[in-house]
């Protein structure tokens, strides 16, 4: 009889056991699934594809995501660390959150921790194809996670005769967190109005070039509401500086179009109106007057 | 006794087990999910997004999909179109979805309508109306539901398949002078990403302005449907073109480029050649082949022919339709301001000497009479109670 009760009690144990651990890993890959398909930059990959034994005992970052929070308007991080096991200390995985975009830091306690689980061990990370895969031992049973990562993009790739073509999963595919707020007015960004000019000196400089043809901050006119152009200032080989807003190049006191200096090699050369002519500005820009 | 004792006590102990475990697997269940629910949930995020891949494919292979040849005369009839059209306008184009949505049959999926846009199954996405950060292109936002699981997935496609990218190289503006020496106005957009419209932009494309712009900027405008979907847009004027194509994030078509994208280069290998040798023909490098034929200009004499369709001609060297005969098209011209109307067109017979390249006629951009157009003398033999104006635009895009 007691023979009858213990094997019971095995067998339950057992099960709650195996439940316990399937439990933890749909957990783990559901609720980053969810939130990782939208990532839209994946940094700082330790070690693709290779599983991360070393250092024993201690934390490490394995990689940050760049992640737009709900509705869009704003980023926030995740930071990726595991601690590779080691005599008494207990293997561990952990996900913490920072509010915004930030670089991580080494270890884990900047942030709020989005998800953590201890006993993973053996993990590799590889990303490939756009496509995110985690595969671990979690209480000696071996797991696998992936993860699809639309969202990331390697650049676009411009050829002749043809569209844009975006490098990532899907070209032009992506995934969005919107809600109400996407879509409030009020809540816009966006660099500019419709009615800015740069003759008003309304219009707002997006990427600025020096004389020595060095971009000086930041170049920010993809996020100009109503597209951007170039100016003529330093005739650089990359070209000019630029402004957000609806384009009047060429007009009374607008800058001049940009000619090129393949075929026109003469200082100070941009496309007016027949009637007007280029002239420096106190930027070195050249207006039509 | 003995027996009973023997018995009944292990079975109590089992029984007392059993419903703790029972009670432990409900609590459970019940707080924190199954690995069955967790495993389902996952299983449906994978569907959303290998449905949002389909979809993709849809929107991108507009016509040439299996879907489009299975749903089309359900559709056609739905937009109430009966005259022909350009079916590659399909490519990239919202009203396909609408027609998926609701034709195609045995999805596991459903696109979610929009009540506040008259149930339209997408919207369409730009800066100017969407503050959702790290937006590229214009697109559509689609709301995709799984059908076992209800749970959702936005998903956004960019509208960049009707657009192509303008070479590096030399260009010229204006018509080739026949004066000995006369020099030419030449340019260039080397270091530069230029993408230009291949077509003109339709009436469909307005009426997703109109839903979706700044009601203040399409005042007056109003939705067209049926046959007039696939038709140019010929009704703005040329402060109102200009307000599509920023809500776009583009610019209206610069004549120059227009103009480079048309005149046939004498020597596609030669980048930077030395002189541009330009004929007033698009399809060929001699003056001396013009051709009337309705398929490279579409002019007056054809409208008896065949009816008039956008994308009614042979693409130029770079890709763009229509870049003569059909509809009037404005340009903003920053050299010659006055010259802002390619004016070869259908009011024109094909012997008309307004069928060449880079000769333009001008628009004051305000109305549609004849007193806002400036033929230079050269005046259509026919009353026009309002002429067509069509556009088209282009953006440059970042390295």
């Amino acid at each position: 009889m007691k023979f009858i009760l213990l094997a019971f009690i095995f067998i339950f144990s057992s099960c709650k056991g195996l439940n316990e651990n399937k439990y933890a890993i749909a957990e783990m890959d559901l609720k980053i699934s969810e939130e990782w398909i939208y990532a839209e930059k994946l940094l700082k990959l330790k070690s693709n594809d290779v599983e991360l034994t070393r250092p024993p005992g201690f934390e490490q970052l394995v990689m940050e995501l760049v992640i737009p929070q709900k509705g869009g308007l704003t980023y926030k991080t995740h930071c990726v660390y595991y601690l590779v096991p080691y005599k008494e200390k207990v293997s561990n995985f952990k996900i913490q959150e920072l509010k915004d975009v930030d670089s991580c830091p080494d270890n884990s306690d900047k942030g709020i921790t989005f998800f953590t689980l201890n006993g993973m061990s053996n993990l590799k990370v590889t990303f490939t194809d756009f496509k995110l895969t985690m595969n671990f031992q979690y209480n000696k049973i071996k797991q696998k996670i992936e993860i699809p990562m639309p969202n990331i993009e390697a650049g676009v790739a411009h050829e002749k005769y043809h569209a844009l073509k975006e490098k990532r999963l899907m070209s032009g595919l992506k995934f969005l967190r919107l809600d109400d707020e996407s879509f409030d007015n009020s809540t816009n960004r966006y660099l500019g109005k419709l009615s800015d000019r740069f003759s008003k000196g309304s219009a707002i400089r997006c990427h600025q070039v020096d004389k020595d043809c060095n971009t000086v901050g930041e170049n920010r006119c993809v996020e100009c509401r109503y597209g951007w152009y170039e100016v003529v200032d330093f005739q650089c080989a990359q070209g000019g500086s630029k402004f957000c807003g609806q384009n009047h190049c060429g007009e009374k006191n607008e800058p001049a179009c940009p000619r090129g200096m393949k075929v026109v090699q003469l200082e100070e050369t941009g496309i007016c109106q027949s009637d007007l002519s280029p002239v420096v500005n106190g930027d070195k820009i050249l207006v039509c007057q | 006794m003995k027996n009973f004792k023997r018995f009944i006590i292990p079975l109590l102990v089992v029984a007392v087990i059993l419903g703790v475990a029972g009670v432990f697997i409900y609590k459970y269940q019940k707080n924190s999910g199954s690995p069955e629910q967790f495993t389902q949930d996952k299983a449906a995020l994978l569907r959303l997004i290998q449905n949002s891949s389909e979809i993709h494919r849809i929107w991108n292979e507009g016509e040439e999909s299996r879907e489009w040849s299975l749903m089309k005369s359900d559709c056609l009839k739905y937009l109430g179109t009966s005259q022909k059209f350009d079916e590659s306008l399909l490519r990239c184009n919202s009203i396909l979805l609408q027609c998926h949505a609701r034709f195609t049959k045995k999805l596991n999926y459903k696109l979610m309508n929009y009540e506040e846009f008259d149930n339209a199954p997408y919207r369409y996405m730009t800066k100017s109306n969407s503050s959702y950060g790290g937006q590229h292109d214009s697109g559509i936002a689609i709301t995709l539901e799984d059908n076992v699981t209800k749970k959702h997935l936005d998903v956004f496609l960019a509208d960049q398949c009707q657009e192509v990218y303008l070479e590096q190289r030399a260009y010229a503006y204006g018509e080739h002078s026949a004066v000995k020496d006369a020099e030419d106005y030449r340019f260039d957009n080397f270091n530069r990403h230029i993408y230009l419209d291949t077509h003109l932009v339709t009436n469909g494309e307005v009426n997703d302005w109109i839903k979706f712009g700044n009601p203040d900027f399409t005042r007056g405008l109003t939705e067209k449907k049926g046959d007039d979907l696939f038709l140019p847009a010929v009704e703005l004027t040329y402060s109102q073109i200009e307000n599509y194509c920023s809500f776009k994030g583009k610019q209206v078509m610069l004549a120059h480029f227009f103009d480079a994208a048309t005149f046939l280069p004498v020597d596609l290998k030669d980048l930077v050649p030395k002189k541009n040798l330009r004929s007033p023909y698009y399809w060929t490098k001699k003056a001396s082949e013009y051709k009337s034929d309705c398929s490279l200009i579409y002019s007056k004499d054809c409208i008896n022919k065949k009816a008039y369709t956008l994308n009614s001609t042979d693409p130029t060297w770079a890709g763009i339709h229509d870049s003569m005969g059909g509809v009037f098209e404005v340009f903003r011209n920053p050299i010659d301001p006055e010259s802002n109307l390619k004016a070869s067109s259908f009011y024109f017979d094909s012997k008309s000497s307004w069928h060449k390249l880079g000769f333009r006629a001008g628009w004051d951009g305000e109305g549609f009479d004849l007193r806002n157009f400036d033929f230079r003398g050269l005046n259509p033999f026919v009353s026009i109670e309002k002429f067509e104006v069509g556009f088209r635009c282009m953006r440059e895009v970042l390295q």
